[in-house]
Order: C-alpha cells, then structure tokens, then sequence
C-alpha cells in the first residue's frame, strides 16, 4: 500500500508542497501538490530529489551514530558519552575564555524553524554569547540589512503568486530558470499576459533570452548601474512625486549621490547603453504594477547591501509599494534560510527580527528563558577565520546543518580555521568534508524524518511532515540541543515541535497568531500574523507604512566601488560562482540521488566562452585546471556562447572541481558576505586528458571512502 | 469506425522553456523501470537516457524530439526494417536495430540519438561481435537507436494540448497518476513551465487556421 505524506520540498526557498510516496516504512517517490505558490507543479528536484532518504552512498553516506575523535580517528560512540563528552567541552571553554570564544551556527536547510529557534536559544541561552549566525550570511545577508535598512523588514515585500500579474518584471542578478524554476513559471506567465520583463546580468540566463530588454552589464559594476537609474528617474523627473514627499525621507541627498551618475558616465562603467538605461527607467517608472527580483548577483558582492537598498529606492521612487503584483523580491535560495532568520539565527537579533541591543526586548527574553542575556552583538559566521587565525578569539565552533569547507570562500582557510580551533562539533545527516575537521559528530534525522515549519521565500510559513522512521541511532536536531543544553545545567525538554513553535510565536510579535492549526487550515501563514485571527500578510506596507523606525522608506545610494581583486596577467580571467538546475547547495542532498548525480556529476564544471577557449585550445568536455591565488582544481569545460570573453563560471555543488578552493574571502563592510561573484583565475589546458580522467576518478574514490561510502550497512 | 488521425507528437514553446532537464529526467526514469531507475533503493548504473533532447544556443532553449512523421524518413532508411507505425506513433523495435546510425542521419530533427543498451541495469553484451580491450577480446555491448515512443505503454494522465495545469505528473515508481484526462507523455506531465504538449491533429484540419483568421 501506498502512503502518502503532505509535506514542503526541501530545495529552495519556493516552498513547494509535494506528497511523499511511502511503501513499507520506505520513501519510493514524489508527486507535487496543490501549494500557493506551486500549484502542482515541482520542478526536477522536487520530482527526483527524494532518495537520499534511502542512503543510496553515492557522494557520502548517511550519518546513523555520534562519534568522538580518539587518537585522531573518528570512533562511534553512544549518544550519552557524546551529549557528556560535548558538554564537558563547552564547559570547560566557557569557563576558561569565555562565553563569545564559542561560535554556533543556525541550519537553513533540512532542520526547521523549531530546530534553529532552540539553537540560538542554546547560544544565548547555554552558552551565554550572540554567536550565532549561519549560511544567509553568505547569501542573503545583504538583503537583510539592506531591507531593513530602507524599508524595515529583509524579506520579500512581495509574494510569488502576484508575480505573474505585474506589468513589468526587473530581474536584477537572478537567475531563476535554475535555481527556482518555479518562480521562472511565474515569470513565464507574466510574459504570457503581457508584461514587459528585463533582465540585467552579464550573462545570457534563459530569462535574459526570453526577456524585452537585457542588459548586460559587465560583472561587479551593480552599483554604478542602479546609481544610473536613481539619476534617469531624477533627472528626467519620472519618480512619483507625490509618494516622495509623503512616504519617503532621503530625498536631497539621495538626488546628490546620484548626480554624476548619469546614464553615459554609467555607461563607461557598466558596458550598458546610456540608451537602454533610460528606456527602461521610462518603462519601469510608467508602469502600473512594476516588480522587482533579485538574487545573488546582487548580494555576493563585497558591495551589495548598498546595492540592495539602492534597488529598494527605485522602488520607493516610484511608489511601488503596499499593493499586490509590486514591491522588492530577494528569492530566497535555500528552503530555509527565510526561516532561520526568522528564526533569529543572526547576531544581531532575537527571534522575530527583535534587536539584541533593544533592553526592552533583551529584558523580555530574559524574562521567559529565566537567565542573564548578553547585550553585545555577535560575531559574523564570514569572521570565524580571521577571529581565529588572526586575533585568536574563537576556540570552539559548534556547526549545525551546514558544511563551510564546501560553501564557504576560500577554503584553504576554512580548514585551517577548524584544525586551529579547540573544539569542532558537526551536527549532520552527511558525513561532509568539514566533519573531517570534527571532534564530535552528532546524527541528525533527515527533511522526511520529523516534524516541523519551513518559511518559504515570500514569508510564508509551511509545515513539513514526518514520512519515515530515521535510520541508525540518529535524533531529531532539536532533541540533541535541548540534551546538550541539560548536560550544561541548563534544563531544556519539549514534547513536539508545536510546542518549541508556540514558545516562538509567545515572545515574538510578528508570528504571534501563525498557529500550527492555522497552517493546517490555510496551507501556510505569511507573517506578519500578529494575531490568532488574522490570516497572515501576501504582500507588505500597506497604506505605503513602513516598517521603519518612523514609518518611512529610507533613500540610499553612494559611490560604486570595483571588486576587490581584479584580474591580470597572472590571473587573466574571472570567475563568478552560479548554481546549476539539477544540484542543490553542497550536494551532500543531490549528489545522492541516482537519477540527480547521473544527470551531471564530479568534477563539475566551467562555462568559458567560445573565444577563451580557442585561443587556449581547449575544447568543450576536457578537463581543465583552474587556479587562482588561493587555490587549484580540476574541472570540466563547458564552452558557451552565453558567456562573454574574459568572464568564466562554476557552480559551488561539486566536490572535486570546489569553486571555493579558488574564491576570495574580501567581505561586504556591513553584511560581512563574501565577494563569490567576482575573482581572479587563470586557466590551464590539460595536455594529458587520459591521465586527468583517471585521476579524477580516483579523487572521486578516496573522496567517498573518506565520506564513509561502503563502510556501513546500506 | 475509428477516425483516421495523424500521428501525434510532443512539441516545446521555447518562450516558456527554461532548459531544466525536467522532461529529460523524467522521459529517462519512465523508460528504465527494468533498470532499477524506479526502485527506491540500489544504485542505477545506467546513465541517463533520454529519448528528447534539451539544446541551448545563443538566441533559444528547448527540448527536440520525434515528430512521429507520417511518411517517416528514418524507416523508409532503416535496412533491417527495425523502425515501424504501430499504434499512432513511430517506434524502433530495440531488439532488431543493430546500430547502422543511417535513421539518425535520416531525421532532420535530429530526434534519434544511439546510446548503448541495457537491460537488468546491466550494458547489454552481444553474442558474437568482440571488441579488443586491455589486449583481451571481449564481448562488445550493443548500441541502438533510441527515440521518442510518446511513451507508448506507459502514458500518463495530466495536462494536456488543452493547456490545463498538469494536476497530475509521473511519480517514480512510473504508474500513471491520478487526475484524469487523456493520456499523456511523462516529459508532458513532469514540465514545471507546461512548455510542452502532445498535440494530436486530425487529418485536414488546422490549429491555427481559425486564430489567424481571426487577426485579419
């Protein structure tokens, strides 16, 4: 018998709804249902991206016992000499250095909304320090402090659904056709009915194919673009003069900062016509229903929260607020990552996106978790290398549903980091080439193995469900925390995840009324739901009321800065990081489902255009070596007509061709996220491809036996 | 009496298309529930297949497959008679192609491809051809033409030519979903961006006759 079970996909921040298919305890397939913002529809992932469940060992093999390192190898342990041994540790480095030498990490991905909530309560709680950050930081990050910055929340303002009824679609560094295609369905249907769409990306994406109008602006030049926009909008007065004088504040100096950049000395900059820079301000300030949507060639930067909210302003000019079918959209790229932000899985702020600093809010908490709370702002996940390579103020780091030695920039340094550091926790459900730096290891069930919410992208929170028993000796996530936090002296104990969740929505306003029941009823809640009879929040700032501190947007542009390292004769080309369609994050998910990994798998790949290719005589499909100051692989060629000379591309997904062996760590100055968009690199033809292949394979063999692939029961 | 119609076949918009290899995945899992593609557990050992293929160039994106041609040119070359009309679509008999490429050179959409066979997961061996590898003779493992068969004997119901929104798509274990409906391909049924139809004309009649009349 069949069994279905309603549940959201684990990729991307879509929020998918899907039925698992379960036969005798065992998942055996996926079919999409009825969902907001999916109406029965999954794309590839959704539909094959399930069999992981089954620990198929393809790439890695599924976590099933907590092990500790003894005499330098990593030995299965029971769970309670692990929770002891973890506790000892943290204790005895708290009490040694203090609370903030210890750094945690929030999950975005697998875990839920309960898991990152209990987590951060640990951090603050337990250990006593703001330390608490996770992979938005690499990510999205920007789009939360520029948001919050211009117009009070850093989420979407928006929702999917209303994005096929806008007039005209700005997609600015976002290439959903990958990395969400079912928001690219919603685009499509907008084109449909008629709305104008352009996209600006240095690349030709399948949106900028489809597109009215692409701009390709060369690559790191985001913010002389946007600045050009503001000036065309200004000079040619097509913003809502009306809206400005009422809803926004930052006028005159906002008019000021974008004065030199008009569309011609833009144009010197950006490679965009001075022409088309125009025509589409006119467009965008005449339509009715103009929405705009981003991703991460905005926000992987080393300048990207100003760009962030100078996106923002553009809308704010124009009054694109507080209707349906407007506003600003940051598509969120990991299931989760909207969640655990909502969460309050960040430095800076308390569940509910409440200020740490607030002693107001800090009394609150302290109130209900019945201890002294730290006043400081924690450290930034993309600082844990220089805190502990530079200025050695980190000694532990307890890292929960992520594995920075594969996502993080320059990798070199990641290692260096976590062999530098005292003690190392991974909780998990891959073994993953940062447990490879661990002293302990803790097993986590898997999305499919418990209960819990996810936010999807545009707010909306969404159950997830139970469909299999975990295998091996493995626990729910937030289980192993509330065990840990007891071992310290700090007694935690939940019955279910609805009570972890009815705590959350006690101390935090915005997700006051977003009840369990009511998701069940609804299909989800979009926060703000402040109430239990209010039905949640499609779109934001209603009646042009923003979330700021005086209910106004706020205006933002300054200078364009270059990237940091800019190519040379050594280092000729750049590489810009990307995502690819079939593949997800680090690929400890994707790269074990058969049907996924068959489709593309290690090394992975290098998209160069046509004429680096001939004149470096490499031909499309040869492994080539690619190195930058920091780093050498190997990876794939694929040679495309859509990418411009001089630009190359990879994907972070693969292991063996690992982008971020060769990416630089330079930060944005306020969001702290790494300039994955923009480095330098030199490539190098392989004359022995026989010889390359076979290493290759061989890299791909040790890489599994290293991942523990074969050494347990399948 | 049964109405004659044409063959049908599965077209792409490329407006709508977005190059995400659903329709490949899918066309690949459906055709190769023998080779352990569907069961939940074991590793497939097959590589993917697929018998539509996307292609990307500069200006479009978008998967070509079989047009199920009435007067099919790839049969008319077929020297072992391998390629045959059955049941409203043009189909290669596996078992009996041996490989000559002549029906990939004859399609002019490129919808035929050869890849090598499998059956049980395994590469299909040939009885008596050899091939020297390592030094060592060894049985050769067959290569076959492979294409669209609209999915034949394994439809499935959903959206179809009528653009309604695909309440149904393929599940992995390949059965036909619920839903209702006529019958149609997975690679139809599976597309997120419902860039794909199976179109099914009749004979003397037109699809578009009647809207361009209307634009006059």
């Amino acid at each position: 018998m069949t069994n279905k079970v309603l549940t959201i996909c684990p990729y991307c921040g879509s929020g998918c709804h899907m039925n698992l298919l379960v036969e005798d305890g065992k998942v055996v397939g996926a079919e999409p249902a009825d969902g907001r913002t999916n109406e029965g529809n999954l794309c590839l992932k959704g539909h094959y991206g399930w069999d992981f469940l089954n620990d198929p060992q393809i790439l890695t093999a599924r976590l099933r016992k907590p092990m500790i390192r003894k005499e330098g190898v990593l030995r299965e342990v029971s769970w309670e000499e692990a929770i002891q041994f973890t506790a000892e540790k943290l204790t005895a480095i708290k009490e040694k250095y203090g609370p903030d030498a210890i750094m945690g990490t929030g999950s975005a991905r697998g875990p839920g909304n309960e898991a990152n909530y209990v987590m951060q309560k640990f951090m603050r709680a337990v250990i006593g320090t703001n330390n608490i950050d996770h992979c938005a930081r690499v990510c999205h990050g920007p789009s939360v402090a520029g948001l919050t910055y211009s117009l009070g929340d850093g989420a979407m303002s928006n929702s999917i659904p209303e994005i096929e009824d806008a007039d005209l679609l700005f997609i600015f560094g976002y290439n959903p056709a990958v990395t969400h295609p079912i928001v690219a369905r919603r685009i499509v249907k907008a084109k449909e009915k008629g709305a104008t769409i352009i996209v600006s990306d240095p690349r030709k994406t399948e949106l900028a194919r489809i597109a009215d109008t692409w701009l390709p602006l060369k690559g790191g030049t985001n913010m002389a673009l946007v600045n050009a926009f503001g000036n065309v909008l200004i000079e040619e007065e097509l913003y809502d003069k009306d809206y400005a004088a009422n809803y926004v504040e930052g006028f005159a100096e906002y008019k000021e900062s974008v004065k030199k950049y008009t569309p011609e000395y833009a144009e010197s900059i950006t490679g965009v016509k001075a022409d088309d820079i125009r025509k589409v301000m006119r467009q965008y300030a005449k339509s009715n229903k103009a929405m705009i949507l981003y991703g991460m060639g905005v926000c992987q930067f080393a300048q990207a929260v100003d760009v962030v909210r100078g996106l923002a302003s553009l809308a704010l000019l124009t009054g694109n607020f507080g209707r349906p079918g407007v506003g600003i959209g940051p598509v969120r790229g990991q299931n989760n990552v909207q969640g655990s932000c909502d969460m309050g899985a960040l430095p800076n702020v308390y569940p509910g996106y409440q200020s740490v600093t607030d002693p107001k809010i800090r009394k609150k908490f302290e109130k209900a978790w019945g201890v002294m709370l730290p006043d400081k702002i924690g450290y930034h996940l993309t600082e844990i290398p220089h805190l502990v390579l530079k200025e050695d103020k980190v000694k532990a780091y307890y890292i929960f549903g992520e594995d920075p030695v594969q996502s993080d920039p320059n990798a070199a340094e990641v290692r260096e980091t976590l062999e530098k550091m005292e003690f190392v926790i991974v909780q998990d459900i891959f073994m993953n080439k940062t447990a490879l730096h661990a002293d302990v290891v803790l097993p986590a069930t898997s999305w499919g193995e418990h209960d819990g919410v996810y936010s999807s992208a545009d707010r909306g929170f969404q159950r997830i469900r139970k469909a299999v028993d975990p295998p091996g000796d493995v626990k729910p996530d937030w289980q192993i925390i509330t065990e840990l936090a007891t071992a310290m002296g700090y007694p935690m104990s939940y019955r279910d995840t609805e009570e972890i969740w009815d705590e959350m929505r006690a101390l935090s306003p915005k997700f006051a009324g977003a009840s369990y029941k009511k998701m069940e009823e609804q299909g989800g809640v979009q926060w703000p739901c402040p109430t239990e009879d209010h039905p949640g929040t499609p779109y934001l700032y209603e009646g042009n009321r923003f979330s700021t501190p005086n209910g106004k947007g706020r205006l933002f542009a300054c200078e364009w800065r270059a990237p940091l390292e800019q190519p040379d004769q050594e280092y000729p080309l750049t590489l810009s990081t990307v995502r690819e369609v079939g593949h997800y994050s680090v690929r400890t998910m994707t790269g074990n489902c058969r049907a996924l990994s068959k489709l593309s798998d290690e090394p992975g790949y290098i998209q160069i255009s046509p004429g680096d290719a001939s004149s470096l005589g490499i031909e499309d499909g040869q492994l080539v070596r690619i190195i930058s100051r920091r780093g050498r692989i190997v990876a794939r060629a694929q040679i495309s007509d859509r990418v411009k000379t001089g630009a190359t591309y990879m994907t972070y997904h693969f292991w063996i061709g690992a982008c971020n062996e060769l990416t630089g760590d330079a930060l944005d100055p306020i969001s702290k996220t790494p300039e994955y968009k923009y480095c330098a690199i030199r490539l190098e033809r392989i004359p022995d491809q026989l010889r390359a292949e076979q290493k290759v394979r061989e890299q791909y063999e040790s890489l599994r036996k290293q991942m523990h692939v074969g050494a347990g029961q399948a | 009496m049964k109405k004659e119609r044409p063959n049908s076949f599965v077209i792409a918009e490329a407006g709508k298309c977005i190059g995400c290899k659903a329709c490949e995945l899918a066309c690949f899992a459906v055709h190769n529930r023998d080779n352990g593609v569907a069961a939940a557990v074991g590793t497939v050992t097959v590589p993917v297949i697929p018998r539509l293929h996307v292609i990307r160039t500069d200006s479009f994106t978008m998967p070509v497959q079989c047009r199920h041609c009435e007067n099919a040119p790839c049969a008319g070359v077929c020297p072992v008679q391998a390629i045959v009309q059955e049941e409203g679509a043009i189909t290669i008999n596996e078992d009996r192609c041996i490989g000559c490429k002549a029906c990939a050179m004859a399609c002019p959409f490129g919808a035929i491809s050869l890849y090598k066979a499998y059956s049980s997961g395994q590469e299909h061996k040939q009885p008596h051809l050899r091939e020297r590898l390592d030094g060592r003779l060894e049985r050769k493992t067959r290569v076959i033409a492979y294409k669209c068969d609209l999915c034949h004997d394994i439809t499935h119901s959903g959206n179809i030519a009528s653009g309604e929104s695909a309440a149904a798509a393929v599940n992995n274990s390949g059965s036909p979903s619920e839903g209702g409906g006529e019958p149609v391909p997975a690679c139809v049924s599976v597309c997120p961006e419902q860039a794909l139809m199976l179109v099914s004309p009749s004979l003397g009649e037109s699809r578009s006759r009647k809207a361009a009349g209307l634009r006059l």
